[in-house]
This record gives structure tokens, sequence and C-alpha cells, in this order.
């Protein structure tokens, strides 16, 4: 079976989703799940009124099922008591949409949970919604970069590829730049190389821009690729650097990204 | 709706009607066996070595030097394996480059199990491959290097002939899959110091089910599949008699129109990628800005998924191919992407338009109609995508 040959349902699911957006208010829930490797993300809102969900709305990245599943498992617990919703399963969106590729399963799998994760969040009172620059800003942390970690190989590799200072912006022309984050004079930086590479990635351990609010501003603007809750742990190429092992923090995996040049400027 | 749109000539081409017309004959009055030692026999003797000449003619090669296949595929094992096994005495590491297409890193895949120690190349973040990156992996082990002569995915065209000059008496063969590259860009072995090079007819408007490995002369490669010694020992089995003609007539006919047709398909490339540069907001050109095939766009838009653009194409009446994990049947993104320095994220957002020789200038301007707004729409509901 094709990873696209998907029932009549589903494909009306896909091309008119019910239920698309965010809903805001006291009473409002949001769960949020992903899977980077196989590229859906998906969040789900939920409105709770005695105890039953008064009303769902998702937002999907992802492909034809995860969006169909998202908007299958909002109609299909519009209204529902929360401990119904709770028993709500994939198998149960995948029957209600006529079934789908066996290939794509997980994809239904990851709307029911972020569905789970949402009443999860409202029983458990949390918000999901990262903390603000200003609010990292002023937890003290100074410029926000945590407590070095080892980086496997970072010594084998200077003057090949690993720059503690860059003087010349044009020595990078035209290359992959990782820059980790080390405060406004890296994120300065980040922003100078725009000029010359059209790939420049900036690795932050924090899940928002820990950066006056100008300066984020100007990275957010710009074609400069933030990675948060990303901690560099090994620089590996043959004589050269050609890629970057990347730990998600919150996914709690590693990942290889094929970069040029790795810079980790010092203070 | 109006007519279809096909812009996926990567993945399959209808047959040229010429070729068609050349074949039917092969197929009734004028079938035999070239092994028969019959008048019919003689004359599927002389239909083969004349389609061997036009074949050859094509990549500037001497007959003798080409060897016809079931296709690329078939092509590539003959060329990896078959070279491989026979130089195992000699060294036991091959090279090949990150951004090959599948089978050629599976093919990788089954050397190291088979005890070869297998080497990739990543390419710079437009797909190219620096010639010194090879360079640098050469050991004295060393036996047989592969690159494609152009990606069949981002459309990348690679320096070969620098790649084969270096490696030219160094006695580290060069296998150059060129499926992607033939009749688009000119190919002339007798320029250039290619030791293996793999052809496919459909990807030239010939049959499918139907390919060629050039092997110049002196190297020697070990059989892959064992049979009655057809095709000099090197592929038995019993000619496909009318395919084998398809492919020449074929590649008489690319070869006729190559240039032409090349600076035609550039001219819908190039129109299509400044529309969607300067039309779709947060939009990117995937593989090298000038380096590339010109029946090549490879196109990632942030914040949204491939599988549900092409989806939504597909409602258009639009065909189209992606490189998200969507769509594959691992769920990984393409990993010819990901070596270009891409992040899985935008790997997914990507999508691919392959002109060819049935396109027209309408077909952009229908994708321009309805793509823009298919964008915006996956975004509205994508909680990746920000307006900046």
């Amino acid at each position: 079976m094709k990873s696209t040959q998907y029932s009549e349902k589903t494909l009306d699911h896909f091309r008119n989703p019910r239920n698309v957006g965010t809903l805001e208010g006291d009473d409002v829930a949001v769960g949020r799940v992903g899977n980077p490797v196989c590229g859906d993300i998906m969040e789900m809102y939920i409105r709770v009124r005695d105890d039953r969900i008064a009303d769902i709305a998702f937002q999907t990245f992802g492909c034809g099922s995860a969006v169909a599943t998202s908007s299958m498992t909002t109609e299909l617990v519009k209204g529902m008591t929360l401990d119904e919703a709770l028993a709500v399963t994939r198998r149960d969106v995948a029957d209600a949409l006529d079934g789908l590729p066996p290939i794509k399963m997980h994809c239904s799998n990851l709307a029911a949970d972020a569905l789970h994760d949402a009443i999860k969040n409202y029983r458990s009172g949390r918000k999901l919604e990262p903390m603000s620059a200003e609010e990292i800003a002023g937890a003290g942390t100074g410029c926000g970069v945590p407590a070095v970690a080892v980086i496997e190989g970072i010594g084998d590799y200077e003057g090949r590829g690993v720059y503690t200072a860059v003087t010349d912006v044009t020595q990078l022309a035209d290359k992959r730049v990782l820059i980790v984050d080390k405060g406004v004079a890296s994120a300065r930086l980040a922003l100078e190389l725009t000029k010359v590479t059209p790939r420049v990635v900036f690795l932050t351990e924090l899940d928002a821009l820990g950066l006056p609010e100008d300066l984020a501003t100007q990275v957010k603007r710009s074609d400069v690729k933030v990675l948060f809750q990303s901690r560099l742990a090994a620089v590996r190429g043959e004589g050269e650097v050609e890629k970057a092992l990347i730990h998600d923090l919150d996914e709690d995996n590693d990942y290889e990204l094929f970069v040029d040049a790795v810079v980790l400027l010092e203070p | 709706m109006s007519r279809e749109v096909y812009l996926d000539y990567q993945s399959a081409k209808p047959v040229d009607p010429r070729v068609v017309e050349a074949m039917l004959p092969y197929f009734t009055e004028r079938f035999g066996n070239p092994a028969s030692l019959h008048t019919v026999g003689d004359r599927a003797t002389a239909a083969l070595e004349e389609s061997r000449a036009g074949v050859a003619a094509f990549i500037g090669a001497q007959p003798d030097e080409v060897i016809f296949t079931s296709g690329a595929t078939e092509s590539n094992n003959l060329a990896m394996i078959g070279f491989a096994n026979r130089a195992k005495r000699e060294g036991a590491h091959v090279i090949i480059s990150e951004v090959e297409h599948i089978s050629l890193h599976n093919i990788g895949k089954f050397l190291e199990k088979s005890g070869f120690r297998v080497t990739k190349v990543p390419p710079d973040q437009f797909g190219r491959i620096d010639p010194d990156k090879i360079r640098s992996r050469v050991t004295d082990d060393t036996v047989l290097v592969s690159v494609g002569w152009a990606s069949n995915e981002i459309g990348t065209i690679q320096p070969i002939p620098r790649i084969a000059e270096m490696l030219h008496g160094t006695g580290v063969a060069l296998h150059v899959d060129a499926v992607a590259a033939e009749g688009l860009l000119p190919i002339d072995m007798s320029a250039v110091p290619v030791d293996l090079l793999s052809l496919s007819s459909n990807d030239i408007y010939g049959p499918p089910g139907v390919g060629a490995l050039y092997v110049r002369k002196g190297v020697r490669l070990a059989a892959v599949t064992i049979g009655g010694g057809q095709e000099n020992g090197l592929r038995s089995g019993t000619e496909n008699l009318p395919g084998i003609v398809g492919m020449a007539a074929a590649a008489g006919i690319s070869a006729d129109e190559l240039s032409q047709e090349s600076a035609r398909l550039a001219k819908m490339r190039d129109r299509l990628i400044a529309a969607v540069l300067s039309t779709i907001p947060d939009s990117h050109l995937n593989g090298h800005p000038t380096e590339r095939l010109p029946n090549n766009a490879h196109f990632r838009f942030d914040g949204i998924e491939g599988e549900s653009l092409l989806l939504s194409m597909k409602d258009k009446g639009i065909a189209v191919s992606t490189g998200s994990a969507c769509s594959s049947k691992t769920l990984e993104p393409s990993h010819t992407l990901i070596s270009c320095g891409l992040l899985h994220q935008e790997a997914h957002g990507s999508l691919e338009f392959t002109f060819g020789r049935f396109s027209e200038d309408a077909d952009v301007d229908r994708v321009m109609e309805v793509l823009p707004d298919i964008v915006a729409r996956l975004r509205r509901m994508s909680p990746l995508y920000e307006t900046r």
C-alpha cells in the first residue's frame, strides 16, 4: 500500500479540516506532541466547561494523515467528558476515518496523544507556553549561557572548521555555519554572517532567545535558523568539520547536522 | 478542471511516440534471439549490434564498451558489486557520495555486509561534491569511487570531469550514475576518463525495463547475473530486443535534440524559480543556483510539510514529487536534503518539479495559479509557521 493511499474520508478531512486554529482563555489547556524525525508536530487546544470539552481546536505541521487525524479527533471528542476523551485511542481515530495506511498509524497516535496531553495539562493546571525572552533575561542568568558541557572531538578540529573567534566573516562565505549561543556577541556575529552565507544556524539551550529584545527581534526577522533547547554534543568529519552532533534537550535525542564550520566564541 | 499537469519527469517519462514506432516491428515480424544461428537469429544480432553502436555513440563510447541491462538499478549493481568483487584482492574500500540515488546507498550497505568498508562524501550546502573531499578519503585500500553525474532529486550537477581527472591513473576506478543527467547534459566518454557509467532507457524517453552500463575497455568486472553468457558474459539472459532497439532510438533522438531541448527546459525552470521565490514568502531553492539540471526546480517552504503540499497539488491536477518523509516507505526524510545541511523539518517542506519533453509554458502558469494559495492555506494551520 502506498503511504498516500488514503480513504475518501481521510482526504475529506485533509481538504476541509474541522476546528483549525487556537483557543485562548483561563479555561483553555494546550497539548503539544511532535516527532521531529517523521516530521509531525501537533497542538490541541481544549476549552473545558463542567468537565466537558466545550470547544476544541488544533494546529498541525504534518502529512495528509496528520491533518486528517487531528481534524477527526476534534470532531470525535467535542462534547465528551474528559474521562471519555481520555479513552479515545488512535485506533478509534483511524476507524472513524475508515482506516489509514499502516505506515501512517503513528500519525493518528499523535492526534490522540496531543489530546491526552491537553487533558493532563488542564488537570494539573499547567500552562504550556514557552517563557518569554524578558522572563529569561530577568531570571538572573546573565547572558543566559548554561554551564559548559563537554563537546566531543572539539579539540581535534581547531583551525579545521572550529572557530573560537571570527575577525573576518568572509572567511566563512558560503559555508554552513553553526554558532553556539554565547550571548549577545554570538547573536551579532550570526546576523553579520547572513550577509555572506545563506546558512547560519544558531544553537541555544534555551527555549526562547535570551537576548535583549531588539536583538532578539532582529534575529527572528533574519535568515538565521535558531535551534532552541539544543546542545552541541560532538563535532565530526574526515580531517575537517563536516557534521555536528546535536542533542535535542526537549526530546532527549541526538541527530547529525551537516555543517562546514562551528563557531564557539570565547569570552 | 483543466488538463493534468505532469511535472514529475524524474520519476517516470512517457515513451516518445517515435521510439514506440521504431520498436513495434521487433515485437512481431522482426522478433528473434541473437544467439540463434539461423537467419532470424542473424537479423536479431544485427539489430542488437546496431543498437549497441547507437547507444555507444550517444555517450562517445566504443560499441563493445556498452552492456545492456534491465535498467539503471541493475547497471549500478553490476558496476559496483561486479567491480568490487573483482578488485577484492587489491583493496576493500569503496567511496560513494551522500547525494546518490537510494539504490547506490543500499548497494553500499550490501557491500559493507560483504566485507567492504564504505565511506560517504558529504556535499556542500548546494549539493556539490568537492573533489578534494574525495581525495582526502582515498587510501591505499580504496578501489572504487561512485558519484552521480547529477542529483535526481535536487538537480545539482557534479564536477565529474574534475573528479575523473583526479582519479585517472591512480588505480582507483570511478563509477558514475548518469541517469539524472542523460539527455539533458552532454556526456562524452572519449573526453572524460570515467570507468563505469550507468544509463537508463526510460530517462531518455525510451521504454522502461532497459538500461545500459558503459564499461571502459580494460576495466574488468565479475558477473552478477549468471546464465547463458550473453553481453560478453557480464549480463546473462536473452536480450530484450524490442527494448534495446527502443533505447537506441531514444538515444538518437536525445542526441539530436539535446542542446535545443535543454535550453527550452531551462527557460521554464528559471521562470518557475523566479516566480516562486518572488511570490511566496519564506520559500527557498534547494540545490545549486546555477550548476543544476535544466529541468529541475526544487523548493522548500518554511512551516509546511511536503506530502500535504503534494496532495493539495494533486487535487488541482498537478503531479509533483517531494522529499518529505511522510511520502517515503521509511518515514525518513530525503538523505540528499539532510546531507545538504537541512534540518528534518526543513527537508519535510520540500517540493520537486521536473520538466520534460512534453512540458509547456502553460504548466508554469498553472502551478503559479494554485501554489501560493496552497502554501498559504497549509501555513494557516501550521504551528511552526510565524510571519516574520
